[in-house]
């Protein structure tokens, strides 16, 4: 049954500048709510005031179903090879007028372009979704609670979810793997049992509790279908190094550091040059070389920590290191991205 | 604002047991507004049986003299119900309450004080109560329709 309005020019503008004012209602009056409207009339006859006269109507608000899935952040989650319990977190809030459950799926981008911009490439592997319970955002394990399905969630509120997997040690500097969470609403109302699926009402509209699919499209699912999706993605951030490895004469007996030939007694440096080239700083750097048998180590030449001027051996850094026949060793502890850092030593020509 | 009620309304009636009585008829609609493809603005009324929050309502209320006496002092009050928020009423000359119906007054008049002890000009969500106050009597077998808006919250 309809009924027309026919408004006045100046009546809707102004119920356009109320509409824009209007409330923003996240889930609003809860499904089910009777909302009845009285209204009371006082009257004298006569001068003599009457009983007071009312008349009421009532209405019962339907359930909108509404949810929204979305990555926490912005950006790609940072990770290396072989790194364990990987996550990515997403928020899914239940932003209908009704508590519901909402049963969760986690899926793998197959190629294409992922959350952030980069080319799907790899996949994680124990791929997984857990129940963020101590609300920082990473997997915390034996914190974090495995998770199939939202239980009970009230209106207006929201869980975080986190989708966690291992990264491979095949994984090289750069690679992407993109991820998926998919929600779906279901039926509350038993607590810890996964709902019913839900349905709209179709056909005409009901005297009691109808239910509406309001919630929009996401990257994975049409609007009012009563599920919401979105993408996320792991980025792999490592370091690659490259080592070279250069000598100079120092010195020799004869010609002392002018233009020293490599004779028996000259001074040979060795510069071995570690250059990260990847996006992660490398630690802990541990640098061996083997001294040839001709050479003779010279004890306590060793310099670690020092740096190249474009491909020149600056032999600069600090002194450390060990010498155990054959072998020189030392440790850098970090080496940034971008940069290179270079272990010396010298040993003399027998 | 005209509103035309072509169809019956399945509202709730109160019958009137004397002979000195008002006859009221309050009744609730949902206003969907669509566009066509020509863009012209329609405004239908429906029957409140899907409603969602945010849905606009337009409440009704026609009132009618069944007595043979005239009926003086004719006051209207109609408190909004907790769950819908007032949106505009269609008389001007009523008036509404901001404080559960203790002061009255038109919506630009009225003040709210804050939690911190300040005072704000009263706004839409502010109004818990619209009253129609009539200056002429409502004569024997006269009729007429009062009407406000409001969003389901």
């Amino acid at each position: 049954m309809n009924n027309i309005l026919k408004l006045r020019t100046g009546s809707v503008l102004a119920a356009a500048a109320v509409l824009a004012a209007g409330p923003a209602y996240a889930a609003g009056t809860p499904s089910s709510t009777v909302i009845t409207n009285t209204v009371f009339v006082d009257y004298q006859v006569g001068g003599v005031s009457q009983t007071q006269r009312t008349a009421a109507d009532s209405f019962t608000v339907d359930r909108r179903i509404n949810l929204t899935v979305a990555e926490v952040g912005t950006v790609t989650t940072n990770v290396v090879p072989g790194q364990t319990g990987a996550s990515t977190a997403f928020t899914v809030t239940n932003t209908s007028n009704a508590p519901l459950d909402f049963v969760l799926a986690a899926a793998q981008l197959a190629g294409g372009t992922a959350a952030h911009g980069g080319t799907d490439v790899f996949d994680v592997t124990a791929f997984s979704l857990f129940r963020d319970v101590n609300g920082d955002n990473v997997y915390t394990a034996g914190t974090d609670t495995p998770i199939t399905f939202i239980d009970e969630l009230a209106a207006d509120a929201s869980v975080t979810i986190l989708v966690v997997g291992n990264i491979p040690l095949s994984a090289t500097n750069g690679q992407v793997a993109g991820v998926r969470l998919t929600a779906t609403a279901r039926e509350a109302g038993v607590t810890g049992t996964q709902g019913a699926a839900i349905t709209q009402t179709v056909g005409a509209n009901t005297a009691g509790v109808d239910t509406v699919f309001a919630d929009t499209a996401g990257v994975a699912d049409a609007a009012r279908d009563g599920a919401h999706s979105d993408d996320d993605d792991y980025t792999v951030v490592t370091a690659a190094l490259n080592v070279t490895k250069t000598s100079r004469v120092v010195s020799d007996p004869i010609n002392n550091t002018t233009n020293p030939k490599m004779i028996p007694g000259a001074v040979v440096e060795y510069c071995i040059a570690i250059q990260n080239t990847g996006a992660a700083a490398a630690t802990n750097v541990t640098i061996d070389d083997s001294v040839p048998g001709q050479l003779t180590f010279s004890t306590g030449s060793i310099l670690l920590n020092g740096t190249v001027t474009g491909s020149t051996c600056n032999a600069d850094g600090v002194a450390g290191g060990t010498y155990t026949a054959p072998l020189v060793e030392g440790t850098i502890a970090s080496i940034a991205a971008g940069t290179t850092r270079t272990l010396v030593f010298r040993a003399t020509v027998n | 604002m005209r509103l035309f009620v072509t169809a019956a309304l399945a509202a709730m009636t109160i019958t009137p047991a004397a002979a000195t009585q008002v006859a009221l008829t309050n009744s609730v609609f949902v206003e969907r507004v669509s566009t066509d493809g020509n863009g012209n603005r329609k405004v239908v009324l429906e029957e409140p049986k899907m409603v969602t929050p945010g849905d606009r309502l337009v409440f009704v209320l026609n009132y009618r003299n069944a007595s043979a006496k005239p009926a003086e002092k004719f006051v209207v009050t109609n408190p909004l119900p907790a769950a819908v928020q007032f949106a505009e009423q269609d008389e001007a000359a009523a008036v509404v309450s901001v404080d559960g119906g203790k002061s009255w007054g038109s919506l630009a008049q009225l003040r709210v004080r804050t939690a911190d002890g300040a005072e704000r000009a009263a706004q839409y969500g502010d109004v818990t109560h619209i009253r129609w106050a009539f200056n002429q009597p409502i004569p024997a077998g006269g009729t007429g329709k009062l009407m406000f808006r409001g969003i389901v919250k």
